[in-house]
């Protein structure tokens, strides 16, 4: 075959593999491609009454590949294990009288930001979905906001955490990821709880857009609280030597730090305060201590060391507790979802808090269109605007802006080689070792064991 | 050929924006998708000025966007409490980012331009990583924090007014952009710009011998194609999406997409640009609708299908197909 019937031989394969693809039906690709042909077949759905839906569609552009895919992935399993329940387990949405499924359509956004606005105008404008979930990470969901804004549809927002996008005038967004500033608030309250004498807190955090959020309202909540910020500094991103600044921050002999940004700065701290012997009674670490790698990487040195998550499995939210603090309760119990969310994802394969949260907000939109007995963009709105409520993933509230302020991390501890979680106590699988080992104490081996 | 037959290329340009803009308008659900194959054409259509025309990669095109982003973002957060500016806001943006635009490739081009090559190539790969750690070390314009500013925007031009400037204004100053750097290409090639260049891009040695001061118009060309990626990122970016984050508009991963475009669509082509957005932009598109989370597994392979059929990009092949027949009076 000489290259001149080689090359139209290949011109051909690549025009037929277009025309096959662009000629497939959806629906014969993937299961869940089946809510193309629904979102066909109800191309008027939002403005038919609520009574004639035969299904409610959510839309999701949603981060399968690029540099947010696991995230991604772990917040499509978790939509579907939720949707999976809704519409099996609770018999899907009650609406008019009847119960209506749930149906889910995504595509995958590549986790960049052309994309995203491209297939949201698509879900709204021919899927006609009568809500968007966000992809990953705030600037992707801040990008997507002017589009279904400008719609009106809903967009619910459970991957991006910059309390900044609630402060920009957008109507129909509602949050189900715990802003930043709230990440290391039930760590103060702990401590405060814990140790009512513990006074002088210090923050060391990375430049970063996220950890400068954090800090914000973590500042702000021990103010609140009476801590006394005896320290506050901050370093750049892809630090190497944090030498300088902990040894200026020994110098204010702090009760507890607070700190972090990433996995590889976290790690850092924590290796260079055990070098220059820095003990405090709790350190906690945004983004790195709650992460297994965090503990293989320092083996003994991570003992005692906290830090904030939105989710961790073993939480033991359950309807008893949402009675306890007078909530209502849905969705399934933490280890009914992560059976549905295996399923879902078709391998073993923990949960994580992205997950969890995706879920979380599928449960919420149905508690709103049940509250509103709506689909309509304004009546849910306002009914999520109202709702309260608590799931497997804990509390659920938002104020007017959208902004979630129901839910409460859960702080991590590492004890004896396992993260337990110590705090909110609702959600506590074990007691916070307080004050944590020192240095010293653990490089002979020592061990964070809770007392009895 | 007279004054007027050697812009006839203009015309399937014109005409391929045309329907672009019909088919985002009339067929319902669209428009945001001609809103992103506009981007890719008029980055394309930037980036070709520079990569087309003289055959130098520049790896460092995306720090050109990010300064024209920085430069709307600028304007509209500086000046958003100054009352009665209103709209005059975005052009002092759009001003603001031509002249960071330009300042930057000046800077880069004094010192790059002097390369060949390989050399170039490797010079300009730290400029993007090197200015975003700049902003964010020395804490720039907010530094890492970045600005988010649609709050501003509503100040400025009213709640309505800024949604459809987000959702559709935006764009349609991208498809402005594009159709402009279409014109400016083709102008070059049709004057002693685009012979000097034709030139030093086949024998940069053999040029120089002829007498003609290449460092000039390869700086012409640099210069060219940055004010053009600094429009296409004030309006595109920071219009379309009222924030900036340090990473996300620094990011080498828009600089190889341009690359790819170039390269599918034809280098130094007038079209080329257009159709190879088109082809990059249609594919990504589809294949993430109808195998999302497997299409880039497709997408590489029809990429490289694509460029060993046409070496010399989709246009490069047509163009010469076309060569002494009617139509090639149209295809450059």
């Amino acid at each position: 075959m000489n290259l001149r019937v080689f090359k139209r031989l290949m011109l051909i394969v690549a025009a037929v593999g277009f025309v096959l693809i662009g000629c497939q039906k959806p629906e014969s690709k993937a299961p869940e491609k089946k809510a193309e042909t629904a979102a066909e077949k109800t191309a008027a759905a939002p403005d038919k009454p609520a009574a004639g839906l035969d299904k409610i569609l959510i839309g999701h552009p949603a981060c399968l590949s690029g540099k947010y895919a696991k995230a991604g992935e772990q917040a499509v399993g978790g939509i579907k294990a939720a949707l999976d329940w809704v519409n099996n387990t609770y018999g899907g949405v009650t609406l008019g009288g009847r119960k209506v499924p749930l149906e889910y359509i995504y595509y995958d956004c590549e986790s960049a930001k052309e994309a995203v606005t491209s297939l949201i105008g698509r879900l709204a404008m021919s899927d006609k979905v009568h809500v968007v979930f966000s992809p990953y990470s705030s600037g992707l969901t801040l990008r997507g906001a002017p589009v279904t804004e400008a719609n009106k549809i809903l967009y619910m927002d459970h991957g991006g955490a910059s309390n900044a996008i609630f402060r920009q005038g957008f109507k129909y967004i509602v949050q189900t990821i715990g802003p930043a500033t709230s990440y290391h608030q039930g760590t103060l309250n702990m401590i405060k709880a814990t140790d009512p004498a513990a006074k002088k807190v210090a923050l060391a955090y990375e430049d970063s857009e996220f950890a400068k959020m954090v800090m914000e309202g973590a500042r702000e909540h021990a103010r609140k609280l009476g801590f006394e910020i005896v320290f506050e500094r901050t370093y750049p991103k892809g630090v190497t030597d944090l030498t300088p600044l902990l040894s200026a921050l020994k110098a204010s002999n702090p009760d507890f730090i607070l700190g972090g940004g990433h996995f590889e700065d976290g790690q850092l701290f924590n290796r260079q305060m055990a070098d220059l012997g820095i003990d405090t009674k709790a350190l906690s670490l945004i983004a790195a201590a709650t992460l297994p790698a965090f503990y293989e990487a320092l083996t003994n040195m991570a003992e005692g060391v906290m830090g904030p998550s939105h989710w961790e499995y073993g939480v033991k939210y359950s309807e008893r507790e949402a009675k306890k603090v007078g909530l209502q309760w849905i969705g399934p119990s933490q280890d009914e979802f992560v059976a549905l969310f295996k399923k879902a994802v078709g391998k073993e394969m923990i949960p994580d808090y992205h997950a969890a949260e995706a879920a979380a907000q599928v449960l919420a939109y149905t508690l709103a269109v049940e509250k509103a007995n709506s689909v309509e963009v304004d009546p849910v709105r306002a009914a999520l605007g109202d709702l309260t409520f608590m799931s497997f993933y804990g509390g659920w509230d938002v104020d007017d802006t959208g902004m979630q302020v129901g839910h409460t991390m859960v702080d991590v501890q590492w004890q004896n080689g396992e993260r337990v979680i110590v705090w909110p106590p609702e959600a506590q699988t074990g007691k916070p070792v307080y004050p944590m080992p020192t240095f010293a104490e653990k490089a002979q081996g020592k061990k964070a064991i809770a007392g009895m | 050929m007279n004054r007027v037959t050697q812009y006839y290329p203009i015309l399937p340009v014109l005409l391929a924006y045309a329907i672009l803009f019909i088919v985002g308008q009339t067929v319902s659900g669209t428009w945001q998708l001609v809103a992103t194959l506009l981007f890719y054409c008029a980055m394309g259509q930037a980036f070709n000025i520079f990569l087309g025309m003289t055959g130098y990669v520049d790896f460092g095109y995306v720090a050109f966007m990010g300064m024209g982003t920085y430069g709307m973002a600028l304007a509209i957060t500086r000046l958003a409490h100054l009352p009665g500016l209103g709209a005059v806001v975005i052009v002092i943006g759009f001003g603001l980012a031509l002249l960071m635009a330009t300042l930057l490739s000046l800077a880069v081009g004094a010192v790059a331009l002097r390369l060949r090559g390989a050399y170039f190539a490797i010079a300009t790969i730290g400029v993007n990583e090197g200015f975003r750690f700049l902003i964010e070390g020395a804490r720039i314009w907010n530094g890492a924090e970045g600005m988010i500013f649609t709050a501003q925007l509503v100040n400025i031009v009213g709640s309505e007014r800024a949604s459809r400037l987000m959702t559709y204004w935006a764009d349609v100053m991208v498809l402005a952009i594009a159709v402009l750097a279409a014109a400016v290409t083709l102008f070059y090639m049709r004057n002693r710009v685009g012979y000097a260049l034709t030139a030093l891009r086949e024998d940069e040695d053999a040029a120089k011998v002829m007498g003609i001061n290449v460092t000039k118009y390869k700086i012409i060309a640099f210069i060219t194609s940055a004010c053009f990626a600094g429009l296409v990122g004030a309006a595109s970016w920071a219009l379309k999406t009222p924030y900036v984050f340090p990473p996300e508009v620094f990011e080498i991963h828009y600089t190889v997409e341009a690359i790819i475009i170039v390269m599918l669509g034809g280098a130094g082509t007038l079209l080329g640009p257009i159709v190879g957005g088109l082809i990059y932009g249609i594919s990504k598109y589809y294949l993430s609708i109808f195998l999302p989370g497997l299409q880039l597994l497709v997408f590489a392979p029809i990429i490289i299908v694509i460029i060993v059929m046409f070496p010399e990009g989709v246009v490069g092949v047509l163009k010469n197909r076309t060569r002494n027949t009617a139509l090639g009076r149209f295809i450059i």
